[in-house]
């Protein structure tokens, strides 16, 4: 076209301006990606590297975002029809190989790196840890409708069934996951870590509790109609009191099948509030 | 809405009838659509087929389960029995290409013979087999496959029948055989699943 | 007997279903003296028969199966009188009909009653969610409405909607008279209701509604109440519909093109229904068979769940979303290619790397087979599979990738016209890169095994499917709604409509991104005191949203009745289907056109799509600009 359509910039000053007002609104929404309270206590040795990722995560989106907005309100500002404009058309511009190169392996990069080090994160998430003081604690998870019931080893080779939760600070622990019934999920979310309880096959995580205190114990996977209150608590304890806590329970004559969950709505009782102490004190 | 309005000013010869719509692909419509269905109903099979993986090769399972044994032999012969009619149908499809009456008729009376005795070995065979689907899960997979099979073939006799009962009655034409290429297609299809169900089934 | 129950149609329909029922208690009835059960009578049997053939003698008694009855047994066929086709008057729509016209009114009309039904689930369950504890509804309730909800905007709206438009729009684009098959195309449709109705009674069922989610994960739909068949059997006829579609979709674009409509001159809207087409042929069976496993279990003792018989509880899982993935695609494809038609006329641009955006298409269809297991990081499955499933589900983001970004340099240097398409197709690009990147963060294991299964997926897939989808629909609504009318519609209420859904939209969703991360977890009746307050905001705004959907509703009713009429080409598009009249005639051409060119040449001086006999098409007569763009501005 001949002449420039009224209103039209030069386009340098505008992609140094887009640039600009990208690069302060990027800042921007990253500083406010974290302030924002996004997670729980940090409860596990978990935890730390899976939130690194999160902001990871959230530091590579929000340029991607704001950039995608940037461009979307810039085209509707510099470029809008306007009176007159009825019957304009724009420049035939069919597409540029370059640009579409770059644009397709700059993403397909950054994605690979991402994957790695989500890889990395992986392993470390769920590796042994190596160089333990205390061998590692299994705890045997039972899911069924509708509330959790945990197996310890016990102490004296006297195991025991319970439905509280009780953890020893700094130790790993490994949950072998079972299901009575349906498909649950087995979910502390101050742990980060969950995975299904499956009828027929045992699942497993571990995780080593790393901050005192009482954290919700939340069913994660729909079970029926009383998954909303299939709510318990996890307490995480020093060692010692930890100690004295098992050798209680496995002194005591247990049921195997001890600590019969009431079904339905009646759980609440059992972990219903728990939520409300997960900054608690420390056991 | 109002109804449609034509073009203002077109051809009022026009209105009784579309325009011809432009061949844009030399392939027949109706064959790529049966073509399309059927890779629809491999993936029904393929569904299966995954069930079959999950319960007898990552689950580990026996197969077949303990104590039941599968008719190798006689479902062996059903085999024959359900690939013969492919070739029966062939011939009523050839000779119904060359004008050829007789062809059309006696192969589609032998096709839809030979189809319904396979179902009925197959339903005799689920009679004496000796296990139910609600008694493992090998039995599940076992009826589900054949059952599945089953009712394609059962679905596709529907169709033989009809066809079988049309050149009976003298329709289709040297020219016009449309009606028996389709759902010949799908009889074949049965046919060649059948060998794929039968060997993971029976044989492996 | 009386003619109306001789003659194809309501009556006979309904005269039909009753036969249907009569035949499900003989079957069942039968069935049980000859296997020697001993309550004769089992209602639950009875009922699951009549689930499955109601339906079938419905359709019979409307007379969607008539002329194949005829022709299959050689009856001689009435020579084509065309007496099924075409609109005659409102009544028209009721009826089986063969006019993909028709069929894509009735189609879209019909998913759009159920989006308002699964919105005004959606505003039960804010409702009740608005604060912790019981609100009005119990917690089974509660599980019936948000999986009903999923599942009739899941099944019912997003997928068919998408359908229904190409439906009217993709045999005119195409220069095609026709869908390829009629017949089929007619009972695609007649099989929503079917669906919709049947998941929709559900809530009558003893037990109530189906409560196991739109998932309806083993083992425990193996056990749910009766209600739980209402959407086994519902999925079935949902899915056998859009299977038809897309085989009919496939057959048409590949055998019915206008003469010179090489693929590469497709527009993207026929592109992308092609790939959406073939991932539904590949990938729908199998939400078939996940459900036909379920409804074997549940019905005949089968064990396909059952692990202390062998079963295996995770291979439901496997099968379910190695459709339920590419399903996410069959409801983002069409879209895609809706935005692709809107920006090239409201830019007045060509797309910008054409032939890209329709290689990413394919590319994402063959890599949505890929990534299933990505919905089971947690499930227990076999743990190698998960970081494969990781590469692939962040590798599909670049194809979307190409296409988010050669839409934005398509609008580039253009010359906007902001009017509803317009603005709803600038809101999905920013609302589905939402949805991109947290779905790009769900790829990535450590992160998902955190916030799997909370508000955090609910936040995403209504980034996607809201964000995504709705705004591509709302966008594909208001830009063919002339065409489909032959009305043109209120844009202030348009423009009105998208802030007030664009506003809402967001204040409902984004937050469910924190609660979620937080810790709340989905599908709860019930919450923990600490996500009160995030919860009451979000229901506030849902409530905003839903009534930004009744504006949108008035918009239409008001502007189908009474609005001005529209002319044949009012966006100035190249598209063949802007070439015929407003609403088009009943047989969509006089003669079909011959193409010349790609569809978006916009700025090309004197560049021309398709030529009506002998004449070339421009963007409408004397509508060129002044100065047809030669060079880019300062370029
Ligand atoms: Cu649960
Ligand atoms: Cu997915």
């Amino acid at each position: 076209m001949g002449e420039e359509r009224r209103g039209s910039r030069n386009s340098r000053t505008v992609v140094v301006e887009m640039f600009v007002i990208g690069t302060v609104a990027s800042l921007a929404g990253i500083a406010l990606g974290s302030a924002i309270e996004w997670f729980p206590a940090q409860a596990s040795s978990q935890a730390g590297p899976i939130d690194t990722l999160w902001d990871v995560l959230v530091i590579c989106s929000v340029p991607i975002f704001v950039g995608v907005v940037i461009v979307v309100v810039y085209a509707a500002l510099l470029f809008r029809q306007r009176p007159g404009e009825e019957n304009l058309d724009g420049p035939p511009i069919h597409g540029n190989t370059t640009i579409e190169i770059v644009w397709t392996v700059l993403p397909a990069l950054l994605l690979v790196v991402l994957c790695v080090y989500a890889y990395v994160v992986l392993l470390d998430i769920e590796q042994k840890p190596a160089q333990a003081a205390t061998p590692e604690m299994k705890i045997d998870v039972y899911g069924e409708q509708f509330a959790w019931t945990f197996k310890y080893a016990g102490a004296n080779g006297k195991p025991f069934t319970t439905t509280q939760l009780y953890l020893p600070q700094d130790r790993s622990v490994k949950f072998d996951v079972h299901s009575k019934d349906v498909i649950h999920d087995f979910w502390v979310p101050a742990f980060r870590m969950k995975i299904d309880a499956v009828p027929g096959i045992t699942t497993a995580y571990r995780v080593t509790p790393t901050k005192l205190g009482i954290y919700p114990v939340v069913c994660a996977e729909l079970c029926g109609l009383g998954h909303a209150y299939m709510r318990q608590t996890a307490r995480v304890l020093p060692t010692d009191a930890f100690d004295t806590w098992l050798e209680k329970e496995s002194a005591e004559d247990n049921p195997p099948a001890g600590g019969k969950p009431v079904a339905g709505g009646a759980t609440g009782a059992t972990g219903g509030g728990g939520s409300d102490a997960a900054e608690g004190d420390a056991g | 809405m109002d109804a449609a309005v034509p073009l203002a000013g077109a051809h009022d010869t026009h209105h009784h009838g579309p325009p011809e719509a432009n061949r844009s692909s030399r392939v027949d419509p109706q064959l790529l659509g049966m073509l399309l269905f059927i890779i629809s109903e491999i993936m029904v099979f393929a569904a299966f087929f995954t069930a079959y993986f999950f319960i007898r090769i990552v689950g580990e399972n026996e197969w077949p389960a303990r104590g039941t044994e599968l008719p190798v032999l006689v479902a062996g012969v059903n085999t024959a029995i359900l690939l013969s009619s492919s070739l029966t149908l062939h011939w009523a499809q050839t000779s119904v290409k060359n004008g050829n009456r007789f062809g059309l008729k006696a192969g589609m009376f032998t096709t839809f013979l030979l189809g319904a005795t396979f179902l009925l070995v197959q339903v005799n065979e689920y009679v004496h087999i000796g296990f139910s689907p609600a008694d493992h899960a090998q039995g599940s997979v076992f009826y589900g496959l054949t059952g599945l099979h089953g009712a394609h073939v059962f679905i596709g006799l529907l169709l033989l029948g009809v066809v079988t009962v049309r050149s009976f009655r003298g329709h289709f034409s040297k020219e016009e055989h449309r009606g028996l290429e389709i759902p010949g297609i799908y009889w074949h299809f049965v046919d060649v699943m059948w060998i794929v169900v039968y060997t993971t089934i029976y044989i492996i | 007997m009386p003619v109306t129950l001789r003659q194809p149609g309501w009556s006979r329909a309904s005269a039909s279903m009753v036969l249907g029922l009569a035949f499900s208690y003989a079957l069942s009835i039968g069935a049980r003296a000859i296997l020697g059960y001993d309550p004769l009578l089992d209602g639950e049997s009875v009922m699951r028969i009549a689930l499955i053939s109601v339906p079938f003698f419905f359709l019979v008694g409307l007379g969607c199966f008539s002329y194949w009855f005829r022709w299959a047994s050689g009856a001689p066929t009435v020579p084509e009188d065309h007496s099924g086709h075409g609109a005659k008057s409102w009544k028209s729509y009721f009826y089986p009909n063969t006019d993909h016209k028709v069929i894509g009114i009735q189609y879209v009309v019909t998913s759009f009653f159920f989006m308002f039904v699964g919105g005004l689930l959606a505003m039960l369950i804010r409702a009740e969610l608005a604060a912790p504890g019981r609100q009005f509804v119990d917690s089974n309730a509660y599980n019936g409405l948000f999986s009903v909800h999923a599942s009739l905007l899941i099944f019912l709206f997003i997928i068919p909607v998408f359908a229904g438009l190409a439906n009217y729009v993709l045999p005119l684009m195409i220069g095609a008279p026709d869908m390829a098959f009629p017949r089929l195309n007619a009972l695609s449709y007649w099989l929503l209701p079917v669906a919709g109705t049947m998941m929709m009674l559900s809530f009558f069922a003893p037990g109530g509604s189906f409560a196991t989610g739109w998932t309806a994960y083993a083992t425990l739909s193996n056990t749910a109440p009766l209600g739980q068949e209402f959407f086994t059997i519902g999925v079935q006829f949902a899915g056998a519909s859009s299977i038809a579609t897309a085989l009919n979709f496939l057959v048409t674009i590949i055998t019915m093109r206008a003469p010179g409509m090489s693929f590469f001159r497709m527009p993207l809207l026929v592109w992308a229904n092609f790939s959406t087409s073939l991932l539904v042929v590949i990938a729908t069976p199998f939400v078939a068979a996940s459900q036909f496993f379920v409804l074997l279990d549940r019905s005949l003792g089968f064990n396909f769940f059952d692990h202390g018989q062998g079963g295996d509880v995770l291979m439901y899982q496997h099968v379910f979303w190695f459709y339920s993935h590419p399903a996410v695609y069959i409801m983002m494809l069409p879209g895609f290619g809706i935005v692709s038609e809107i920006l090239a006329v409201k830019s007045r641009k060509p797309v910008f790397g054409y032939r890209m955006m329709a290689f990413s298409l394919l590319a994402i269809v063959a890599l949505g087979f890929t990534v299933w297991a990505h919905h089971m990081f947690v499930s227990g499955m076999q743990t190698w599979i998960r970081v494969p499933m990781m590469v692939t589900t962040a590798i599909i983001a670049v194809p979307t990738g190409i296409k988010i970004f050669s839409w934005l340099a398509t609008m580039w240097k253009g010359v906007l016209k902001l009017d509803t398409p317009m603005l709803f197709t600038m809101g999905f690009l920013t609302m589905f890169v939402l949805g991109g990147i947290s779905g790009v963060m769900l790829a990535m294991i450590p992160l998902t095994i955190h916030v799997s299964d909370t508000y955090f997926i609910v936040a995403h897939i209504h980034y996607v499917l809201f964000g995504g989808s709705l705004f591509t629909i709302f966008a594909g609504v208001y830009f063919w709604f002339p065409k489909m009318t032959g009305r043109m519609y209120d844009e202030k209420l348009g423009k009105l409509h998208f802030w007030l859904t664009f506003i809402f939209f967001n204040a409902t969703f984004a937050p469910m991104h924190v609660i979620g991360v937080q810790g709340m977890p989905r599908r709860v009746a019930d919450y923990a005191e600490q996500f009160a307050s995030w919860n009451l905001v979000i229901s506030l705004a849902a409530f905003g949203t839903g009534i930004s959907s009744l504006v949108f509703a008035y918009n239409m009713v008001a502007s189908w009745r009474g609005g001005p009429r529209a002319e044949s080409n009012p966006w100035r598009s190249l598209t063949l289907e802007w070439q015929v009249s407003s609403p088009p005639p009943i047989f969509n051409f006089d003669e079909i056109p011959t193409v010349v060119g790609g569809p978006y040449e916009y700025g090309v001086p004197g560049a021309v799509h398709g030529v009506f006999g002998g004449s070339p098409t421009t963007a409408g007569p004397g509508r060129r600009g002044p100065a047809t763009t030669a060079g880019a501005p300062s370029a």
